[in-house]
């Protein structure tokens, strides 16, 4: 189980109903976007199931018995698909990816990485830098695999890498 | 036989009162002359007690206060203007350099309140911002709400709500709160409870429904209160400014 600090809002129960005034609503979002993220990460955790949004204490604080209705958490994440914070897996947009970081950060972070350790110009398999010893430590070890392809297909757009595939084998070769 | 009054009595008479008349504004005046030499040495006194003791006047809480009254009991404020003698005192300064403080602090906690501080709160966070170096220079509430008041030339930004029981709200946002308004603050603010709802207005105000309804509406629609929905029984409308965890969360600049 993740310990975070929770905030404030996490004990003030209109937190949990989505508020209808904009500028209050936007506070709410900010808020909510917040702790999701810090929630996430405290838990190693890149995925959100709307469906099971109800189960996670994340969205259900059984102290001041208020719940986040799976439509809320809908709105919130959809906010965060704006800002490039998110995106549901399916269009179905019952399973959603969280990024902690944009994935324009995600890919200057494993390339800063690569740059410090001097593997310009080499090969490397996806599995190695999720897995590998050498990233242990590093904030992007453990990263879910489609978010650490798509923030390699970031840093591919700009020319500082190349996705390949061998075998079964994802690779990307960094310049 | 009998004499009818003539017209000397009359005469005489009118002349007595003329003369009582005028004797008596004579002393009035005299009385008035006497007063306002009077206040005017006090006057003079106190601003010579003033200047001997400006920094006593800024450091001792106490003694700003009792000052403060000697000052509003004969009509002088040493707030007012920045002309003649009373600027130089600095006593002014004081208060100017505290209201910058109060609109900081006001700005700080303004995401999470909606521009509605309790004035407790306003004091914890404006001691705590004022540091340790000036810590003799400890704050009463009259000093805040004397500073507040003056900020309020800059317009109806800044505004002090009674809520009763010696408590007050500093509200930094553009806008009146209407009597009701005030009214349901009031109420929260008795109950202790932070939120309030429609039933409770009526049950405790004599309120009608609409009447509970467009108060608690408009202060949702001016940031000040939030909407609960998930009470089994109805919708509540909830202060930040008065929710304990929010007054005590540490403020975002």
């Amino acid at each position: 189980m993740a310990e975070i600090a929770w905030p404030w809002q996490y004990n003030f129960p209109p937190f949990f109903t989505i508020q209808p005034h904009s500028e209050t609503r936007q506070k709410q979002l900010a808020a909510w976007e917040e702790l999701i993220v810090q929630y996430l990460k405290s838990s190693k955790q890149y995925i959100i199931d709307v469906r099971e949004s109800q189960n996670t204490p994340l969205f259900s604080n059984p102290a001041i018995n208020r719940k986040l209705s799976q439509d809320a958490v809908l709105t919130i994440l959809e906010d965060m698909a704006r800002c490039g914070r998110a995106a549901p897996t399916d269009k179905t947009k019952t399973v959603w990816e969280v990024y902690w970081h944009s994935l324009d950060e995600w890919g200057n972070m494993i390339y800063s990485w690569v740059s410090a350790n001097g593997l310009n110009n080499s090969v490397c398999t996806l599995f190695e830098l999720r897995e590998g010893e050498t990233t242990e430590g590093e904030e992007f070890h453990g990263l879910d695999v489609n978010i650490l392809t798509k923030a390699l297909k970031s840093l591919e757009v700009k020319g500082k890498c190349e996705l390949m595939e061998f075998d079964d084998n994802q690779g990307v070769k960094f310049f | 036989m009998r004499r009818r009054a003539g017209v000397g009595a009359i005469q005489k008479q009118q002349l007595e009162r003329e003369k009582y008349r005028e004797k008596g504004s004579e002393i009035q005046e005299n009385q008035f002359l006497q007063m306002q030499k009077q206040l005017e040495v006090f006057r003079e006194n106190l601003e010579e007690f003033a200047s001997k003791h400006t920094n006593e006047i800024k450091k001792n809480a106490q003694f700003r206060r009792q000052f403060q009254e000697m000052c509003a009991a004969i009509g002088v404020d040493p707030l007012a203007s920045g002309k003649g003698f009373w600027s130089v005192l600095g006593i002014g300064d004081f208060y100017y350099e505290l209201g910058v403080q109060i609109v900081e602090v006001c700005l700080a906690t303004n995401y999470k309140n909606g521009g509605l501080i309790t004035l407790e709160e306003l004091r914890t966070r404006l001691i705590a911002a004022r540091g340790k170096a000036k810590k003799h220079q400890d704050i009463t509430n009259e000093d805040l709400l004397a500073a507040v008041k003056k900020l309020k030339i800059f317009g109806n930004g800044f505004t002090v709500v009674s809520i009763g029981k010696g408590k007050w709200l500093v509200q930094s946002i553009p806008g009146e709160l209407n009597l009701d308004q005030t009214l349901v603050l009031q109420k929260a603010s008795s109950l202790g409870t932070a939120w309030i709802s429609i039933s409770m207005l009526a049950g405790d105000l004599g309120w009608n429904e609409t009447r509970a309804e467009n108060a608690l509406n408009h202060m949702v629609k001016e940031g000040l209160a939030w909407v609960d929905n998930q009470d089994p029984k109805e919708t509540l409308f909830w202060f930040p400014s008065m929710f304990s965890d929010c007054v005590e969360a540490a403020a975002v600049s």
